[in-house]
């Protein structure tokens, strides 16, 4: 939404009345701004509020489903052109091929070995969303017949590539899956045609923004709905610089006629895929095409995407844990702090310039400064007494003493209380560490009796 | 300080009235009475500042001739020299005796001249009318006793909160009351104690005896809930809700304020979160809420609020800025009472430091204005960098002490504790942290709400540190993103002011009512843009340098 | 129907920094671009640059790695060579990791003399890296800067060391690279400071800290790409080119990982992991890499850049 929280303010009605469920019109102002809430919640704005409102909160990028039920593919339906400025919310979708020139027990191999592309990184499954189906037979009943095992072995959804007469068998057999038809540039008009009769979604296909602009008119005027279009680009940087240009040109001009997900086709010899992938993964893509089921180049791009489509609100944060910081013995001095990144970069470059090895024990507090989390009620007493007992630090080092930044020095008390380890308050600021550490007594670390 | 003799001191052209203490100076009543006059030379009679025009009935001719005699026959006369004796004494504060730094106390005597005088009271039986107009402060609450007949001001009294044994910040006392079985209870206890303090200086200062009737009290969130007898917990945690934000009106009895029993007490509303009565007060104070005009108001205390908006909307948050400008946090910190140092300058050459003391003694610390003054001094002699860090200076008077390098302000030698005063790299970290999040809340206000800084036209600041601020100083170390100077308008004790406006005037009391739920509350934890914001303000003056360069002169924008 | 150029210039321009090289050497320039990478718009007078990393403390470079190094790194001055002559590195990260108590605890002069025979045997620019012990360092900057016969890079310069880095920069001629970790507001704060103390904007690189891919890549990728549209918007201390050190994704158990078959072959893997690192970082603005496998230097170079 381009207008201010204090120009769609000025639209509502301003009478606090709270019927939405905020406190004031500029609350609800606020939250509509942040594209959080439709201008529908309020009952009492006036018919120009609704039009304004409703038509700038509409989605410059469509939404197109591939598949069924949970294992439904969203393309599109993107707001921003840079992650930072809010996220981007739907990952690029990633097919591996297969050809139906394949045998069936090799096809199904080979689907086999895409499912198998499954990795596990912070609790989250990475894997391959779709199965493209290449058609190289030229018989649609091969090509049906491979559709169906792919789709029977594999329970991806399926992207069917390949001239309209193979489509329409595939579409007998495994329509009911919503695959994504991706009929050759040439038969646009036939396969929008099939894809509208089935309402199924389709891949326009066409080289350059300006034919891909006609190929989507023919595709809508023959109507077909749900449409991703793909540039035919000849290599990466061309491949980039479509897709770059098309989502600029559906976020920042809203040109509807070219406003919609994007496709590349990155195997058939196209040239340096892998570095095509990332850099579609980098910049807009919405879906990619890959030959290769090496395990060793999907994983890589699938960590990638992972990454790039985290929400990037988080604030950036460390792994809760033991950290060791120099040659640390037993009787190295333990410090607390949390998790916030800048935190734990400051406390712990603060510990080096001492020249004191230590162990930081890192709290998990949603990414949150010292004072923040304590006043939040997610770096207590309790929350570390916790840690002493449940990270190991116990087994690193024979003393119980630990050190409480300064900020937080009202919990020692406590501390003692439920951990049996001894509180020593550190400085307030950790910029003070290095005097602190050095002034010392070595005795305070000395292994606890018993 | 000596008995009343029954004589009253006026001063103008603030109309403060105070009650006349034999054997007291002139300026020792002004200090007293929060009337500002100049006194480099701490009050003995050696600068020749402290100049009033005096009438009535005082003592004084051992003037060390600095005075001339047309002076003299004018009804000059040092304020330091000058011992009033009794009945009515007028004192004029000569415009040069003003402190050449912007200070200003707003009377509610202003506001009301907007309006007829229609206080609320009911005229008891016998005896005057007396209405109490209070700031219930975190640190520090302060009453104003208010004469209902006209609206005149009787007296001033202030005290030290006593809840502060329990917390210097609103946080730790929600804790300390959580903690402790007794805590909320003892925390009503103590504030109502220190309520009871200063209604009793007042009676006790005031020229004219009478029945406390009304009492509007204005304070943050907690606060107001202590009083109120509610559990301020809430307002700790996501999503900060009150449990009220409105008060409805209780006796000072039903309250437990026991030297106002059959007063009625109005407590302002709360905007939401910690953004309580003391903004609403402050607000209504400066007058944004009527205007065109879009304004910011910053309460610049530990609690650090900031309020944007104007006639048409308004919306409020709280940095939790931190004590650093109320004396708190930093070790040589201490608050605006006599012993404190208010005003510092660095000699560019010699690089030691000239200050001014609150008071005639030797100084004992620094208070707000006063650490302010020194942050902006060290960086503009180039002793710090733009991180706070101290850069190496030939001729500097660095020390090493256990806290680290420090910067010795006062030589043990020279000061009342018989220890250095000095300011290390720690201080100046806490004092850029709570400049740090006073400012990027005003930047987070207009982002959120989609407006630049171009657009705000006034900004008024409010909150006493000595009830004096050095904008220039604010402005070199950033404290306030980068307004030309002809936008600021001081409030001095807004909350107070607002206070005393809504005692006056029925009508104002009602925009004040009206004002707290129309004003929307920001919750600063929860905005992705303040920690950004926040990083962005660590720095002197600011990361984004070139605003303030381009807006402010370069003897204030490095 | 008519549809309209979705070409974006930018009224800011990144400033063109320019990495000396000795003669018979080719200089590294990069940046003078007015618009945002890897799309034709704008002016973009200098591709990006590609570099490889030598360490001269004792390390063990990660099998994928070891393999396609073929034990060169043991010799600095050799392994240097090899970068520049066989795998195409257009400048050198010279880390002097030996000097660090763990990495070998060769002494200051040591270090100043290996980064001599460096800098006489290959004639490409050169970046030095410090050991990363405050105390080492502080006498190893000014070392290597005066040891230095050419002019170089030193990196790095933060909040803590600018004026030792900085002021060791100017007396010798050196330029300086500056560093934050992964925040915008410090990335421009240690430009403003270096400044302060007069280091001109045009010997000063930008490291925002680079993550490994899977351990804090997307915070450098949205990092970057604020540094370049605050540079591209008339930021004078954003608008500077962005260096991004790729050896982080060395230290990913993914890019190293022996002993997982489904996870594919490790020499691929560790490569691929270095590989992605960079795209990214080249996507979101990265003007300089430095990367440790060879075969990555090749592909990033050997797009089809226009």
């Amino acid at each position: 939404m381009a207008l201010t929280a204090l120009e769609i303010y000025k639209l509502l009605p301003k009478t606090n009345c709270k019927d939405c469920g905020f406190p004031t019109c500029l609350a609800f102002a606020m939250q509509l701004a942040g594209g959080k809430e439709k201008i529908e919640k309020c009952e009492h704005a006036s018919e120009e509020a609704k039009q304004t409102l409703g038509a700038a909160s509409a989605p410059p990028l469509p939404k197109v489903l591939v598949g069924t039920g949970d294992r439904t593919v969203t393309l599109g339906d993107e707001v921003v052109l840079f992650r930072h400025e809010k996220t981007f919310y739907h990952p690029t979708a990633i097919a591996v091929s297969v050809s139906d020139a394949l045998s069936e027990e090799t096809l199904r191999e080979r689907v086999r070995g895409i499912s198998a592309l499954s990795f596990e990184r912070v609790g989250q499954a990475l894997s391959v969303d779709l199965v493209a189906v290449r058609c190289e037979s030229g018989d649609p009943a091969r090509f049906a017949a491979a559709a169906a095992s792919a789709l029977a072995t594999g329970g991806k959804p399926l992207l069917l590539v390949g001239p309209c007469a193979v489509l329409e068998a595939a579409v007998g057999v495994a329509g009911t899956s919503r695959p994504l038809l991706c009929p050759p540039p040439e038969e646009t008009g036939n396969g929008a045609r099939l894809a509208a009769s089935g309402k199924l979604p389709l891949v326009v296909r066409a080289r350059g923004i300006e034919g891909l602009a006609k190929a989507l008119a023919i595709a809508r005027t023959a109507g077909a709905t749900d449409l991703v279009a793909d540039p035919m680009s000849a290599d990466a940087l061309q491949a980039v610089a479509d897709s770059v240009f098309i989502r600029r040109l559906a976020i920042t001009h809203r040109a509807r006629e070219i406003a919609y997900p994007t496709a590349f086709d990155l195997g058939q010899g196209f040239p340096q895929p892998f570095a095509a992938a990332c850099l579609l993964v980098s910049k807009y893509g919405s879906l990619l095409v890959l030959d290769t089921a090496d395990p060793a180049e999907i994983f890589p791009i699938l960590t990638l995407r992972q990454n790039l489509f985290t929400d990037p609100q988080r604030p950036i944060q460390v792994e809760p844990g033991i950290y060791p910081i120099g040659k640390v013995t037993p009787s190295s001095p333990v410090l607390v702090t949390t998790n916030f990144s800048l935190t734990y970069f400051t406390v712990r470059s603060d510990v080096e310039s001492a020249k004191t090895p230590a162990y930081l024990l890192i709290a998990e507090c949603d990414g949150m400064s010292v004072l923040t989390a304590w006043a939040a009620g997610k770096f207590t007493a309790e929350s570390i007494a916790r840690i002493l007992t449940e990270s190991g630090i116990a087994e690193q080092v024979g003393h119980r003493t630990l050190i409480l930044p300064g900020m937080v020095a009202r919990l020692s008390g406590k501390i003692e209380e439920l951990a049996p380890w001894r509180v020593l308050v550190g400085p307030q600021e950790s910029s003070a560490l290095p005097s602190y550490l050095r002034r010392l007594p070595p005795a305070a670390f000395a292994a606890a009796h018993g | 300080m000596g008995d009343s003799s029954g004589g009253r001191l006026r001063f103008l052209p603030e109309g403060v009235t105070t009650s006349l203490s034999t054997g007291e100076t002139i300026l020792a009543h002004a200090i007293r009475a929060g009337v500002a006059i100049l006194s480099p030379c701490g009050g003995e009679g050696r600068c020749g500042k402290c100049r009033v025009a005096v009438t009535g009935n005082i003592r004084g001719d051992s003037d060390p001739g600095i005075l001339s005699p047309e002076d003299r026959r004018s009804g000059i006369r040092l304020s330091c020299r000058c011992v009033p004796l009794d009945g009515e004494v007028g004192v004029t504060v000569l415009p040069e005796s003003r402190p050449a730094r912007l200070s200003a106390y707003i009377d509610g005597r202003e506001m009301a001249e907007n309006g007829p005088y229609l206080p609320f009271h009911v005229v008891p039986e016998k005896g005057t009318p007396l209405g109490v107009a209070l700031d219930v402060g975190t640190s520090t609450l302060a009453g104003v006793l208010i004469d209902l007949r006209d609206g005149a001001v009787l007296a001033r009294a202030t005290a030290d909160n006593p809840q502060m044994v329990c917390g210097e910040d609103l946080i730790s006392r929600i804790v300390y009351g959580e903690e402790n079985p007794d805590g909320f209870p003892l925390l009503r206890r103590l504030l109502l104690r220190g309520l009871d303090k200063v209604i009793a200086d007042l009676l006790a200062f005031s020229p004219e005896p009478g029945k406390i009737v009304e009492v509007t009290a204005a304070g943050n969130t907690v606060l107001s809930h202590i009083l109120y007898g509610l559990s301020p917990a809430p307002v700790r945690r996501p999503p900060h809700r009150p449990t009220l934000k409105e008060y409805p009106v209780k006796t000072g009895k039903e309250l437990g304020v026991s030297n106002a029993p059959s007063a009625r007490f109005r407590i302002f509303p709360s905007i939401g979160g910690f953004v309580g009565g003391d903004i609403v007060a402050g607000i209504l104070a400066s007058g944004m809420h009527r205007s065109e005009a879009v304004s910011l108001l910053f309460d610049v205390g530990t609690n650090g609020e900031v309020a944007l908006g104007n006639r048409e909307f308004r919306i409020a948050c709280s940095s939790s800025a931190g004590p650093a400008f109320e004396g708190g946090e930093v070790a040589c910190g201490m608050r605006a009472y006599p012993g404190a140092i208010e005003s510092v300058r660095i000699d560019p050459e010699s690089l030691a430091a000239e200050y001014t003391v609150i008071g005639s003694g030797k100084p004992a610390g620094v208070c707000g204005s006063g650490i302010l003054d020194l942050c902006a001094e060290l960086f503009r002699a180039g002793l710090i960098d733009r991180t706070g860090r101290f850069v190496s200076r030939a001729g500097a008077p660095f020390r090493e002490t256990e806290r680290g390098r420090a910067f010795v302000v006062v030589e043990a030698d020279r000061s009342a504790t018989g220890a250095d005063i000095s300011f290390t790299a720690s201080d100046l970290k806490c004092v850029i942290r709570t400049k740090a999040a006073l400012c990027a809340a005003a930047d987070a206000l207009l982002q959120v709400v989609g407006l630049s800084r171009e657009e705000v036209e006034r900004v008024y600041i409010a909150g006493g540190f000595g009830n004096f601020l050095d904008l220039r100083s604010a402005l070199t170390i950033g404290v306030f993103p980068p307004f030309p100077l002809k936008k600021f308008v001081p409030l001095g004790n807004a909350s107070l002011a607002g206070a005393i406006g809504a005692l006056r005037s029925r009508k104002r009391w009602e925009e004040a009512a009206a004002l707290a739920p129309s004003t929307a509350y920001h919750d600063l934890s929860s905005d992705p843009a303040f920690m950004d914001l926040y990083q962005r303000a660590l720095f002197l003056p600011h990361t984004d340098v070139e605003s303030y360069r381009a807006n402010l002169s370069p003897e204030i924008a490095r | 129907m008519t549809i309209p150029s979705a070409a974006r210039c930018y009224p800011g321009r990144i400033l063109s920094v320019t990495l000396p090289a000795a003669p018979g050497g080719t200089p590294v320039t990069v940046g003078g671009q007015n618009a945002l990478p890897l799309v034709p718009e704008g002016d973009r007078p200098h591709r990006a640059a590609v570099g490889m990393e030598v360490g001269t403390g004792v390390c063990e470079p990660p099998p994928s790695l070891a393999r396609a190094v073929e034990n060169r790194e043991k010799d600095p001055v050799s392994f240097a060579k090899a970068c520049v002559e066989e795998w195409g590195a257009q400048f050198l990260f010279l880390s002097l990791s030996g000097c660090h108590p763990d990495g070998g605890g060769q002494t200051v002069s040591l270090g100043a003399r290996i980064l001599r025979e460096v800098l006489t045997a290959v004639p490409c620019p050169v970046i030095v890296g410090g050991c990363g012990e405050e105390e080492i360092d502080a006498k190893l900057f000014p070392a290597v800067a005066e040891a230095a016969p050419r002019p170089v890079f030193l990196s790095y310069a933060d909040e803590k060391n600018y004026r030792l880095v900085g002021g060791a920069a100017m007396a010798y001629g050196h330029g300086v690279v500056s560093w934050s970790p992964i925040d915008i507001n410090m990335a421009k704060q240690i430009n403003l400071l270096l400044s302060d103390i007069g280091v001109p904007a045009g010997r000063i690189l930008i490291d925002p800290l680079t993550g490994g891919l899977g351990y804090g890549l997307e915070y450098t990728f949205s990092i970057v790409e604020r540094i370049r549209l605050a540079g591209l918007g008339g930021d004078g201390m954003l608008a500077l080119p962005v260096l991004c050190h790729l050896g982080d994704a060395w230290k990913a158990r993914e890019a190293v990982e022996v002993s997982e078959p489904s996870w594919g072959d490790v020499v691929v893997r560790g490569r691929r992991w270095e590989e992605a690192t960079g795209w990214a970082c080249l996507a979101a603005g990265a003007d300089l890499l430095v990367c440790r496998h060879p075969e990555n230097v090749a592909a990033f170079r050997g797009m089809a850049w226009r």
